[in-house]
């Protein structure tokens, strides 16, 4: 692998920025404080995790990549990007890229003549790239943003490691939610001869995913109390929409402070609720030890916004009928707390 | 002890949320929320220093009658849009949260 030459300038947004700019961006954007994903800002929330979990090396194209060198013609190129269907080619020699061939440069050359002159005469050489570690959401703002079907992708040493297109971003979008989808038809609404529901049972199903941003405390708590509401609206007996709302709560704030960010998924049906916490690392050592009582890894600025008292999951726990937890280090941890609406409170 | 009883008790303002009719049920001093999520009384009058968004929410989630904030510590924004939105009274006052809990405590104590 070698890297970028000095050449090639690299854009995006629109603005001309150095190599440290593109990983200032991407840092800011990985760390997530808060900050609105591009691109997903209007779209449903189990989208907009897709987007932000999903990462650009996750869909690209990284091998077979279709490319010429510097010294190959424009006539070639042009022949090259007919037989494979693609509106442009990278110069590339090893993994260093030097420029990027489009459909619009060879109708320039057709026209000026000089289809026969070598590519690295006429290839372009300011190039909006993409890191292979940006966020789904960044790849799908650069297609708004940019007329161009496809994009280099470069790893941290900016060496060329794929290449990443429309059709790359859909295909492994429609990939997710199928996945998704699949995860969630245990959990469909029972069918209209499913057998008498047991006395008390509420006549509805409902579902709401939130994400939850690492570290965005202000924010956190609307997913708990969106969930307190749903429970009061539906009738559920007040006792229990408090207890579904404390665990909520705990589980959302855990998300929020201990992870790199998540989403706190809700599931109302006939007869029960349920909680689950999902996050995307970095994943609990000691799941046991976690959920004592006082245990807890929160630094001072946690605490002095009145969490981290070590009690998130033990409290989530107590007020649950049935408390499970999965963690594993560095990918994740889920909790699912479940209530049986049916029971009397006392 | 209502909403207007609590102003006048400990010298505050009520500054968001709205008033209401409710009266204390159980009173609860703390700023650490997990702590208040603990507590399973109703219609708790919530005695804190926490001055942020959380606060409200919290009171929100065990459904608290009120909230009140000690030192006269200025109040963020959103903490007031928070409450008005929850429909949570949202009380300041100058007093610091141990003689808050003495005089409430005088007060329940010859009242009932």
């Amino acid at each position: 692998m070698t890297s970028l030459p000095q050449t090639v300038k690299i854009l995006s947004g629109g603005e001309s920025r150095s190599d440290d700019q593109i990983i200032a961006a991407h840092g800011r954007s990985s760390a997530g404080a808060g900050a609105a994903l591009p691109g997903a800002e209007d779209s449903p929330l189990v989208i907009m995790e897709l987007l932000q979990r999903l990462r650009v090396k996750d869909v690209m194209k990284s091998q077979n990549i279709i490319s010429v060198v510097r010294t190959d013609s424009m006539k070639f190129a042009q022949n090259l990007m007919k037989r494979n269907h693609i509106s442009g080619v990278p110069v590339v020699e090893g993994s260093r890229l030097f420029g990027i061939v489009s459909v619009n440069d060879i109708i320039k050359a057709l026209e000026g003549d000089w289809i026969q002159d070598a590519v690295q005469q006429h290839m372009a050489t300011n190039l909006v790239v993409l890191e292979e570690d940006m966020p789904l959401a960044f790849a799908l703002k650069f297609f708004q943003n940019y007329t161009f079907g496809r994009f280099p992708v470069l790893n941290k040493e900016r060496n060329l490691v794929g290449i990443v297109s429309q059709r790359d971003v859909t295909r492994a979008m429609l990939k997710e939610l199928t996945r998704e989808i699949s995860k969630l038809e245990g959990r469909s609404p029972p069918a209209q001869d499913a057998p008498a529901r047991s006395e008390g049972a509420l006549p509805f199903y409902a579902m709401r995913q939130f994400a939850v941003v690492h570290n965005d405390l202000q924010s956190a708590g609307k997913a708990a109390n969106e969930i307190k509401k749903m429970l009061k609206d539906a009738g559920v007996d007040p006792k229990i929409v408090r207890r579904v709302a404390v665990a909520a709560y705990e589980l959302e704030i855990n998300v929020c402070i201990h992870s790199l960010g998540g989403t706190v998924t809700f599931i109302l049906d006939t007869e029960r609720a349920t909680v689950i916490a999902k996050d995307r690392g970095p994943g609990i050592k000691d799941v046991e030890w976690a959920c004592q009582d006082g245990t807890s890894t929160a630094n001072d600025w946690i605490r002095s916004m009145g969490f981290g008292a070590g009690m998130g999951l033990s409290n989530s726990k107590r007020v649950s009928d049935s408390f499970d937890i999965q963690s594993k280090v560095p990918s994740g941890t889920t909790v699912m707390c479940e209530f049986n609406l049916a029971k009397k409170e006392g | 002890m209502n909403i207007s009883d609590i102003v006048k008790t400990l010298d505050g303002t009520l500054v968001a949320g709205g008033t209401s009719d409710r009266k204390v049920g159980a009173v609860v001093a703390n700023d650490l929320m997990s702590d208040v999520l603990l507590d399973d009384s109703d219609d708790i009058l919530l005695l804190t220093s926490l001055a942020s968004d959380q606060a409200i929410r919290t009171a929100n989630i065990v459904g608290a009658m009120a909230v009140v904030v000690h030192n006269a510590k200025p109040l963020p924004q959103t903490m007031c849009q928070v409450a008005d939105t929850l429909g949570i009274p949202l009380i300041s006052s100058p007093l610091t949260k141990y003689e808050s809990c003495v005089r409430v405590h005088d007060f329940l104590a010859a009242n009932g």
